[in-house]
């Protein structure tokens, strides 16, 4: 059991110094370091005024009276004679208590409001939402312009105002966060495994909404602070002898003209102090916002990433080998050489693409396939010139239809591009604009490209839908991107690629969303449209038997290369590269051996960002020599136009002696 | 073609024509008319009960300890507070429904006069606020969120978030004492209290727009950035379409839906803003008259206005979730 | 022995006007130690039928039995234990695998023993149970899988149900995970409904196979005879669909169930269900209008609900051996 609580203490150590490097990193920018830097001095002042300046701040001076600012009293003295600088300061105490009192009723109010629904069952629980969602429509001022009136014109009908009025926004807040992670898969199974409401609201929904609260709360004391100076200056809060700021201001601001600094002080406080809390909470936000936005290859642990920065800048300055472009047939439509995409990282740039080459020619179907995170997206958005910035494309050449799409700009290609080659994108739920309606859509390309009238267009992109076999064209023209099914997205998705007489159409994993029946009919369709007009198609896809299936030829992808180019029929049986040959035989297919276990590639993809030196394949590869880990191989073509890279290519496995490799793999070499 | 085309405009205006009629757009209608009701009827019942709610006897507390018991007692009969709740609360609606929000305890005006006097000075401010917030805010918005797409720019991304953050946390009372101080203190360019020609109209407006102008700037350069990285922008980019037409036809109107909803709350705040402009320039208008009936402990103007502000506050609101179900297709037919 | 039997269950979302019934009156049997194999595409109700089966779903109408005793989900862990498809979302992001595993331990045991325990079930799905205090962040995603089949095992289940468990991992990454659930099946013999919309998966794990479409079940029977020899149109249509190595020709079918859009399930086309796609319906033969109206029983070889399911040769479904 030793062994176990020693675990146990270590597992929690990660954990906790991650959460306290996320806040660190929060206070290390600028504004996150200022804004904290403002919010403890707002506070420490908050502490410490009242017993320092109190005295001078309640000593009546009537020879002195509504003075300007001097030596003696820096904004000047009130209308009996009070030094103004001394009671700003004084009233720190009150203003930031009164504010943080506030919140806290709203918080803990909002938070039993928002939680409700989680304990109280489906009636109840819908009850309590429409409630809070009437009251959330009213803007806090109202409501606690409307509180006020009932406890009571003074400070404490104030401070219970605005902590009432606050808490229907807050309510709503945790109602949305709450009803969030309650979605989540984990509380339903923390439910199947008989944990009671109770405690999957304290166990597993409170500690994840919990930081956004917090940040929350941290904003919205900003924002009491700032009501409450409101109702003070309105005369509902703070009565006198007691002094915040907002009352300060009221009295300040009667005699703005003789005497307008005893105005603006107060004021200045009320606006640093609520900026305090409220950059400070942005700051936060903004903070975790982004680490759990990037995450994953690009942005890993601020230590790691120092440490690691000279190594991997190296490593991205390192030019990948010569790959040779296979040769040309013919005239190509698309001829790539050397491309790569690098993105700048924390630490150095990152190359997710990393000097790829190929050609495709007139009519031909070259399919791409690789794991994620194998840069054949960005390979096929590079070619697209639709990377964008920070993101970098260079290549040694880049052709399509003969014209050099690395030279000009944007509006050079624009109509080339436009009529010539088509895109069709992964996701057809998001790929459409779903505010403007399909025809439209389509029919902006003929208008943009082929200076149609808009009528002219508009009938072409009918025409375009009823030739990717949507059914009721016209009318369906007509409907919004989500009155369509998946497949028939896609449908028009290709049939807005043929709005122009493309030459080259680019799927990117165009039926990874689809169920297989509606997948067949858009390769088919694909398929269909090659053949009538000897259109070339590009085919990125993760799965080995839908390219093997529709392509000619074949490009693997492994760590931002392509690692192997072979025709598609060989693919099954004849791949050199044990990368390619493990990526096929992964795959289970209808006629897999049920009596064995299914091939697995040991270890795990490469991170972009962290490149291993030598062949990106090696960590995972049964064949791996010594050379394999010190130098890439080059992409070598044997003459038939078949290319592999790796220095092993066509060995087997079996007549090798690998320490570490998996015995999966081996058993898996054997098979090829 | 020429019978394709024919017929394309017909059949269109057709299925438009049904749409408004049935379908979605109808049950928008019945569904958003329903909350409207609902959310009147609770502004109402606590309109109503904000009086039965004070501790102690709010004639009394209104009149003030020196008052003789009999001239309480006269009073409380005259706003008939002796009778049963229910019957006060029939009583309540069945002058709301005629026209009678009661009369005023200091003045002994009716309380409908009082509101129908100060309301259009409001409204005349309000709507002005409206229009300047989102004149500046829209075409800022979006200039800066194409400027700064995709992490470009970072020091003006820095330079307009901190600008906008620090004039978005300014409340509009302070903006309104800060601008009073430059314009007519400082430079005595420009009037600070009451409602006369169009220059006393230029610091309640701006003080009570600039607020929300510069949060809705930021909201709607955050959506643009977010929207330029929707995949529909690349599908648009990928139909190599000039960039300006990408950016008001494809990225605009869903960058303002979403801005719409977020800054739908901004604008109902803008509304609650005007009682604190109001007092600090003496605009004759509804939200000076309520505080001073509130200190004066006049409840029935306060109830009165209390039920204004908020039917202006539904108001705003059923306009926005109009512009949104007319700006994006799914909206009316999402929410259910 | 534990047997988990669906009778006539139905399971409707919404309210009367704008709901949908995901799953339609729908008989199912996961014999005690099999594995029942559910395939169906998108908005089949597949998924709803799993979350019938662990009570996370009210059923409108039917019951579901486990060893001929209604389910009831009363505290503490449920019999029937479900592995969800995302595990990135199936895991709580601010809990240790440990903790999460023992959660779904038991009640009433010491804490020793459950440490222990939880050790046992890791080690169980090939963890190294020195990384119980790991968070989920740390972890792969067929990682995570395996914890949460461990969080599964633990509850003691009768009945596991799998709901896509490795369509959100890479080819690379799924085997793994398909090997360990064949293992442990093997090792526990756990009764399983493994819910899938690839076939050559559910081929690997199950002995039975169950087809779905718009809510029914439309052929049940023995994995390698469905396989084998589908009965139904949508089965053999699913199968033809599935990518293979050997050269696909184009789709026999006629030309208006080609471009079929799948069905709405909001609306479900009356009669049999299918015939709006069916390559042998009416829309093949003019003399089955019957499809149109009236809805199939499953009274035929290995329960298909097809009227003309033993009338029509096989379509050819090249180069797929059972």
């Amino acid at each position: 059991m030793t062994t176990s609580t020693t675990l146990d203490a270590s597992a929690v150590a990660p954990r906790r110094s991650a959460a306290r490097a996320r806040w660190l990193a929060v206070l290390r920018t600028p504004v996150g370091a200022g804004a904290g830097l403002l919010l403890a001095l707002v506070l420490l002042l908050a502490l410490v005024a009242p017993l320092l300046w109190s005295g001078e701040a309640d000593r009546i001076d009537t020879s002195d009276v509504l003075q300007g600012a001097s030596a003696e009293h820096w904004v000047g003295t009130d209308a009996l004679g009070r030094d103004v600088f001394a009671r700003v300061l004084v009233a720190t105490r009150l203003s930031i208590g009164l504010a943080l009192a506030a919140t806290s009723i709203a918080v803990v109010l909002g938070l039993l409001l928002g939680c409700a629904p989680l304990l109280l069952g489906r009636r109840g629980g819908r009850l309590v939402t429409a409630g809070v969602n009437i009251a959330v429509a009213f803007p806090g001022l109202l409501l606690a312009l409307f509180f006020a009136v009932v406890f009571g014109v003074g400070m404490t009908g104030a401070v219970l105002a605005i902590g009432f009025a606050g808490a229907p926004a807050f309510a709503r807040l945790s109602q949305t966060l709450a009803a969030g992670i309650a979605d989540r898969d984990f509380v339903s199974a923390a439910r199947i495994a008989g944990v009671g409401r109770f405690r999957v609201l304290v166990r597993h929904v409170l500690p994840n909404i919990g930081e956004p609260l917090v940040v929350n709360a941290t904003i919205g004391a900003g924002g009491a602070l700032l009501a409450f100076a409101g109702l003070s200056f309105l005369g509902l809060g703070v009565q006198a002898p007691s002094y915040d700021w907002g009352r300060l201001l009221q009295d300040g601001l009667s005699g703005i003209y003789i005497h307008p600094v005893a105005a603006l002080a107060p004021g200045v406080a009320i606006v640093v102090a609520g900026l305090a809390f409220n950059l400070f909470g942005e700051a936060v936000a903004k903070g975790i916002g982004l680490t759990t936005a990037l995450g994953g290859g690009f942005a890993p642990g601020r230590a790691l990433r120092r440490e690691e920065t000279r190594r991997r800048a190296a490593a991205a300055d390192q030019t990948p080998p010569a790959t040779d472009p296979g040769p040309e047939p013919g005239r190509p439509v698309l001829d790539v050489q050397d491309l790569s995409v690098t993105f700048p990282g924390a630490a150095g740039p990152v190359r997710p693409v990393r000097g790829v080459s190929f050609r495709i020619g007139r009519g031909e179907a070259v399919g791409v396939v690789g794991e994620s995170g194998s840069g054949k997206s960005l390979t096929a958005l590079a070619i697209a010139r639709l990377v964008e910035q920070p993101g970098e494309v260079t290549a040694g050449r880049l052709r399509f239809q003969g014209a050099d799409l690395l030279s000009g700009g944007d509006r050079t290609h624009r109509r080339l591009l436009g009529t010539s080659f088509a895109m069709v994108f992964q996701d057809p739920m998001t790929s459409f604009n779903p505010t403007r309606r399909i025809g439209r859509q389509l029919a902006e390309v003929a208008q943009e490209h082929q200076g149609m009238s808009r009528r002219a267009a508009l009938a072409r992109a009918v025409d375009r839908l009823r030739s990717v076999r949507v059914p009721a064209a016209e009318r369906r023209a007509h409907q919004y991107p989500h009155e369509f099914s998946g497949g028939m997205r896609q449908r028009a998705m290709i049939g807005m690629g043929l709005m122009g007489e493309p030459s080259l159409i680019v799927a990117d994993e165009p039926t990874t969303a689809l169920d297989v029946t509606v997948q067949r009919q858009v390769l088919d369709l694909l398929a269909a449209v090659r053949a009538e007009d000897d259109v070339a198609l590009l085919l990125i896809s993760h799965d080995v038997a839908v390219v093997g299936q529709v392509c000619e030829r074949v490009l693997v992808m492994y760590a931002g290369r392509v690692v192997e180019d072979l025709p598609a029929d060989r693919l099954r049986t004849g791949a050199r590269h044990p990368y390619t040959r493990a990526l096929v035989a992964a795959v289970p297919d209808m006629d897999v051996d049920l009596d064995q276990p299914l091939p697995v590639i040991p270890g795990r993809p490469v991170d972009p960002a962290h490149q291993p030196p030598g062949c990106a394949y090696a960590p995972r590869c049964p064949l791996a020599s010594a050379r394999c880990t010190d130098e890439d191989p080059a992409l070598a073509d044997d003459g038939t136009g078949w290319r592999v890279a790796c220095w092993h290519a066509g060995e087997v496995a079996a007549d090798r002696d690998v320490p570490g490799a998996a015995p999966v793999a081996l058993a898996l070499g054997e098979r090829a | 073609m020429t019978s394709t085309t024919g017929v394309h405009p017909a059949t269109g205006a057709g299925r438009r024509g049904a749409g408004v009629l049935d379908g979605p757009w109808a049950r928008f209608a019945v569904r958003r008319g329903g909350q409207l009701v609902v959310s009147m009827w609770v502004l109402v019942t606590a309109s109503f009960l904000m009086i039965h709610l004070i501790p102690g006897d709010p004639v009394r507390s209104a009149l003030g300890p020196t008052a003789p018991a009999s001239l309480v007692a006269a009073r409380r009969e005259s706003l008939g507070l002796d009778d049963p709740l229910w019957l006060q609360y029939l009583h309540f609606l069945g002058g709301l429904f005629s026209g009678d929000l009661g009369t005023s305890l200091t003045s002994r005006l009716p309380v409908s006069q009082v509101i129908s006097q100060r309301l259009p000075a409001t409204v005349q401010l309000a709507l002005l606020a409206f229009v300047v917030a989102l004149a500046l805010a829209v075409p800022l918005g979006v200039l800066m969120g194409v400027l700064t797409r995709g992490g470009r720019r970072r020091g003006g991304e820095l330079a307009f978030s901190s600008t906008s953050v620090v004039l978005g946390a300014i409340p509009e009372f302070l903006l309104g004492v800060g601008l009073v101080y430059l314009f007519g203190v400082q430079w005595g360019l420009l009037p600070v209290a009451g409602r006369g020609g169009p220059e006393s109209y230029v610091l309640p407006v701006l003080s009570l727009s600039l607020g929300p102008a510069a949060a809705l700037a930021r909201i709607m350069r955050v959506e643009m950035v977010s929207v330029l990285q929707a995949d529909y922008l690349r599908t648009a980019r990928a139909k190599r379409l000039p960039r300006r037409r990408i950016y008001l036809r494809d990225a605009l109107p869903n960058a303002l839906t979403s801005t719409i909803t977020l800054g739908g709350l901004l604008l109902t705040a803008l509304v609650a803003g005007t009682v604190l402009v109001e007092n600090v320039f003496a605009w004759p208008g509804l939200g000076s008259t309520i505080a001073s009936s509130i200190l004066l402990k006049d409840y029935p103007v306060v109830q009165g206005i209390v039920l204004v502000y908020g039917a202006g506050v539904l108001l705003v609101n059923l306009t926005v979730d109009v512009v949104l179900a007319l700006l994006d297709p799914r909206s009316a037919i999402r929410e259910s | 022995m534990s047997e988990l039997r669906f009778e006539g269950v139905s399971v409707r979302y919404g309210n009367r006007r704008r709901g949908m019934t995901a799953v339609d009156r729908v008989d199912l049997t996961v014999p005690d130690g099999a594995v029942v194999g559910l395939v169906g595409e998108s908005g089949s109700g597949k998924s709803t039928m799993a979350r019938a089966a662990v009570g996370l779903t009210p059923l409108s109408a039917g019951r579901i039995l486990l060893d001929g005793q209604p389910l009831r989900h009363t505290s503490g862990p449920r019999p029937v234990q479900m592995v969800f498809q995302d595990p990135y979302s199936s895991l709580d992001p601010r809990m240790t695998i440990g903790d999460s595993v023992a959660e779904a331990v038991p009640r009433g045991m010491r804490s020793a023993d459950r440490r222990q325990e939880v050790a046992r079930l890791l080690e169980l799905v090939e963890l190294d149970p020195a990384r119980a205090g790991a968070y989920p962040g740390q972890l792969s995603g067929g990682q995570r899988q395996r914890v949460a089949l461990a969080r599964a095992l633990a509850a003691r289940p009768q009945v596991v149900v799998a709901d896509e468990i490795t369509s959100a991992l890479d080819v690379s990454i799924q085997g793994t995970v398909l090997n360990l659930v064949r293992r442990l099946q093997r090792e526990l013999g756990t009764s399983m409904l493994f819910i899938s919309h690839d076939l050559a998966v559910v081929r690997y794990v199950a002995s039975e196979i169950a087809v779905m479409y718009l809510g029914r079940i439309v052929e049940h029977g023995p994995a390698a005879q469905v396989l084998g020899d589908p009965q139904h149109p949508y089965t053999r249509d699913l199968l033809a669909a599935v990518p293979g190595w050997g050269s696909a020709g184009p789709a026999t079918a006629p030309p208006g169930v080609a471009a079929a859009e799948p069905a709405d399930p909001h609306a479900p086309p009356p009669g049999c269900r299918y015939h709006p796609r069916c390559p042998i319906g009416p829309l093949a033969r003019d003399d089955r209008e019957v499809c149109r109206t009236t809805e199939p029983t499953t009274d035929h070889r290995h329960a298909t609900a097809c009227h003309f399911a033993a009338a029509e040769p096989l379509l050819q479904v090249t180069g797929r051996p059972a």
